[in-house]
């Protein structure tokens, strides 16, 4: 037996035991009169390659949104307005190799970071880009030696070794602007950038705010020429006096503005978006403001000497030079690798969902959101989770709409072949009518008037029930021609004569009978359905924002904007929604083929 | 004929009346009272009791008054009548709504038709006489690709390349905004406008209709007249032309007349996108903005259409194939 032939029936036999092929092969005759007709369609099936090669391909995407979503929960009020529109790439963390080994200090923002060699050379990593034109990658020339970086949401400040500032990124709230009665300061101790907004503290306690003060209110008051450190999110600002009191520098309430009294003296303080936390002197952690379950963690903790905030996670530093860090874990920023504790880590740098180790040696250790797959939406949200959540809604609408409408389609065009005449005549009157309505506009004010009233999960049973309703008369059809060529063959007779009733005639010994064809319009039917719904769900009639489809994900992408420079939050989408519908109707065609081959032929 | 198109009249009719009750009872399920939605703008500078009287005023000229049936009755006369109802988000008679959008989405399909005939029946013949040709193969692919995808993915694509990479083509509108010139340069104008629109309506609908087309030519190039015809020596430009495609021509009509009736219907999907101020647009930001009269309207004359195609077809039928029997 030559090479050829031995792969030739290794490969049958795999398939065979796939689908269940006979394991023995038998001869073309003894094949006409052996296998069932059920065999043959699988047989020819298997052998049409574009077929098969869609069904994998759909396999391939419907295991992923059928396991995916299954082990990954979406929150859906989940947004996070500090990882709109990221870029697709995992080079958050990805610190340049001219700096590794050389780091003198890391600052952490949104979606970059920004380091800082022992020879004063600034460099930046991570998603830069932040609009079309701006680019924190753009780093001014001749800052001279700079000493101290810090990076905010889409800007970064760095001071150099004559206590000169620097300013670029994102100006729009004048966070870049620093303010003129700053620059003849030369004392400047540390510098801070937040969302949409800058701070400097001078060795004299005074501390200098610029930026979107309509998102901060800043008001320092009395502390004015008091204040040693301060730390800043989103939304407010907490300072750190010469003496080890937390205060609260925004005129306004905020959920951490709220300092617990008894705390004793504080040596450094740090804020998470919705908590501020304090380490005391005595080596203890007190956290504050809007707790949630994880977030207090760090309150047993004993020997602190230093901490640092993310968004939703606290990372500290112990007197025995481990790392510790709790909070949200979502994109592993909490989890500690345990390289960092092994090696000897002078300082750690936190923020937003990104953590630094620097060892003595001025290496970095990394853990926390390296960055997204497929990027993040306008919301900030995941892409490829919501493809894949997106996926198992479009899929389900898709599979139980064509199930109805198949369902109705059996049992109208089952009763209509079988006893024509008049019941025939007024059923594809019906048929006739419901077929030429307009599909889209009849499903959009359906959904829009009782829609309305309904929530959301009842919508989306609606739009199934809808989209079922609507596509049933081409099922009703075909089934009524197949009966229409079965009922007068001999088996129906027969069975007649036997005494079966009209019922059992139908729907036991036709319709098996016809039930290939079926098969076959009802994969053509689930491309349809789906493509139908995400219609529907673009237009804003289908399913509903926060509950992603692959339709409502493209809805919002039609801007100039959005199409060139968030490329990633159509194409993606896109992709998926294509390849499903390309795939399952390519099957639908191969199954076609297979169960009619004269079909082929014309 | 004429007795069937009789019948074939008397049995609108009747549907009619059955989808106009249909229609109008998913119009009462409307939520919210349409005679207040008519005060709400000056509602805060009236006294409570103006207002109640108000309401009652509206409420008595709107009919809702009285019951049900008795609605339906008067509204059923007035459309007859031709008087479809008043928009309450353009403050004018639906008619009036309503009858500009039509024109553009006419103007918008009529285009997008002649293009799409003008390729799909000249590749589907082709493909059908070439059958399992690189060629033909080549096409399938593609005609399989096109009419999978959504309209609104290739539209995004059109965009990205035609409109926002390579400017070429305006991404919206109708006419350039304050366009000035003559009559033809407008019209050009207008085409231009046109351009990305039908181009994704073409691309969207090439696919299935090639398929069609190649379907039927092969089917009645398969039959035994065709061979006859070779066989006696007729030249194959006569064969496949005169003889295979006149007689493949019945299941064309067939899609031909449905896609005749979506002229009317025009595409929310692409009007929206491309901000085409068509019908669908209309429907559209009838259902947004919950002006449930035009959308009532529109919906009727989409069962007038759907109609007035069924029967539209069956007569095309008899003249495309004299074999065709009406009874």
């Amino acid at each position: 037996m030559s090479k050829e032939n031995k792969a030739k029936k290794s490969r049958v036999s795999i398939l065979g035991l796939l689908f269940g092929n006979r394991k023995k092969q038998l001869s073309f005759l003894e094949e006409e009169q052996l296998q069932s007709p059920m065999r043959t369609v699988i047989k020819n099936f298997v052998a049409n390659k574009v077929a098969m090669v869609s069904l994998i391909i759909f396999l391939i995407i419907f295991l992923s949104v059928l396991i995916y979503p299954a082990v990954n929960h979406i929150d859906l009020t989940y947004q996070e307005q500090t990882q709109q529109n990221v870029a697709p790439g995992f080079n958050m963390m990805k610190v340049p190799k001219k700096l590794q080994g050389n780091i003198k200090e890391i600052s952490v923002g949104s979606t970059f970071s920004v380091g800082v060699s022992n020879d004063g050379e600034v460099f930046v990593w991570g998603k830069t880009k932040i609009t079309s034109v701006i680019d924190v990658k753009d780093i001014p020339e001749n800052m001279g030696k700079v000493v101290q970086v810090a990076a905010g949401a889409d800007h970064v400040l760095a001071l150099n070794d004559q206590g000169e500032l620097f300013a670029w990124g994102n100006s729009r709230n004048k966070q870049c602007a620093i303010p003129e009665n700053l620059k003849t300061v030369k004392n400047i101790k540390r510098i801070y950038s937040g969302f949409q907004c800058s701070a400097a503290v001078t060795e004299d306690g005074n501390v200098y705010f610029w930026g979107n003060t309509g998102i901060i209110d800043f008001k320092i008051g009395e502390y004015q020429g008091q204040i040693d450190k301060i730390a800043i999110n989103s939304q407010g600002v907490l300072g750190l006096t010469k003496d080890g009191q937390v205060v609260s520098l925004t005129a306004n309430e905020l959920a951490f503005s709220r300092i617990p009294e008894e705390m004793g003296k504080a040596v450094d303080i740090a804020l998470t978006a919705q908590t501020g936390a304090a380490v005391t002197e005595d080596g203890k952690v007190y956290v504050w403001g809007n707790k949630t379950k994880t977030i207090h963690e760090g309150e047993t903790l004993e020997g602190v000497v230093s901490i640092e905030g993310g968004r939703y996670h606290y990372t500290a530093m112990l007197a025995n030079g481990d790392v510790v860090a709790w909070g949200h874990d979502d994109f592993g920023q909490s989890s500690v690798p345990s390289k960092v504790n092994k090696a000897n880590v002078t300082t750690v740098y936190t923020g937003y969902y990104q953590n630094y180790a620097i060892t003595d040696s001025g290496k970095a250790i990394t853990w926390g959101l390296k960055g997204y797959i497929l990027g993040t939406d306008n919301y900030g949200r995941d892409v490829l989770s919501r493809i894949m959540h997106g996926g198992r809604m479009t899929m389900t609408i898709g599979a139980i709409a064509i199930i109805i409408s198949v369902t109705i389609g059996i049992i109208i065009g089952g009763v209509s072949g079988y006893f024509g005449g008049k019941v025939d005549m007024i059923l594809m009157r019906i048929a006739e009518i419901v077929y030429a309505l307009p599909f889209l506009p009849f499903a959009m004010t359906l959904s829009a008037i009782i829609g309305n009233k309904i929530n959301e999960t009842q919508r989306i049973a609606l739009i199934m029930v809808i989209l079922g309703l609507l596509s049933w008369p081409g099922d009703a059809r075909l089934v009524r021609a197949q009966v229409l060529a079965e009922r007068n063959k001999e088996f129906v007779t027969a069975a007649r004569a036997v005494g079966v009733r009209q019922k059992g005639i139908i729907f036991r010994h036709i319709i098996p009978n016809v039930v290939s064809v079926i098969i076959v319009s009802a994969t053509l039917g689930f491309a349809s359905a789906m493509l139908t719904e995400s219609g529907l769900s673009f237009l804003g009639f289908g399913v509903r924002e926060p509950r992603p489809t692959w339709g409502n994900m493209l809805n919002g992408c039609q801007s100039s904007t959005v199409i060139l420079q968030y490329w990633w939050r159509w194409v993606f989408p896109s992709i998926a929604l294509g390849l499903s519908t390309i795939s399952i109707n390519l099957i639908g065609d191969g199954l076609r083929d297979a169960v009619d081959p004269k079909a082929n032929e014309r | 004929m004429a007795k069937y198109i009789a019948k074939r009249l008397v049995y609108m009719v009747f549907v009619f009346f059955i989808m106009s009750i249909l229609m109008f009872g998913i119009y009462k399920m409307v939520p919210g009272d349409p005679a207040r939605l008519l005060l709400e703008g000056s509602k805060a500078g009236m006294k409570p009791e103006v207002y109640e009287m108000q309401y009652q005023q509206a409420r008595e000229r709107l009919g809702l008054d009285k019951p049900i049936p008795v609605q339906y009755a008067v509204w059923i006369t007035n459309m007859l009548k031709g008087d479809f109802g008043y928009s309450s988000n353009y403050r004018k008679d639906v008619i009036d709504v309503v009858a500009q959008p039509l024109s553009n989405t006419m103007q918008l399909n009529l285009v997008a038709i002649v293009v799409v005939f003008a390729i799909t029946i000249p590749l589907g013949i082709i493909c059908a006489v070439k059958k399992r040709s690189t060629f033909d193969n080549v096409v399938q692919v593609f005609s399989v690709v096109g009419y999978s995808l959504p309209t609104f993915i290739i539209a995004l694509v059109l965009i990205c390349l035609l409109a926002v990479k390579a400017p070429i083509f305006p991404v919206s509108g109708v006419n350039s905004v304050g366009f000035t010139g003559s009559a033809l340069a407008k019209a050009f104008d207008k085409l231009w406008h046109m351009a990305l629109p039908v181009l994704v309506m073409v691309l969207g609908s090439i696919g299935s209709i090639t398929r069609y087309v190649r379907a039927a030519m092969i089917e009645s190039l398969s039959m035994d007249y065709i061979r006859t015809a070779r066989a006696k020596g007729v030249r194959e430009r006569a064969v496949i032309y005169s003889h295979a495609f006149r007689n493949a021509l019945l299941p064309i009509v067939t899609i031909v007349t449905g896609w005749i009736m979506s002229v009317f219907s025009g595409s929310v999907i692409i009007e929206n996108i491309f901000l085409w101020p068509g019908i669908g647009k209309i429907l559209f930001d009838g259902l947004m903005q919950q002006d449930f009269m035009v959308v009532l309207a529109m919906q009727m004359f989409y069962v007038i259409i759907a109609l007035l195609g069924n029967l539209i077809m069956d007569i095309a039928y008899c003249m495309v194939d004299p074999r065709v029997k009406l009874d």
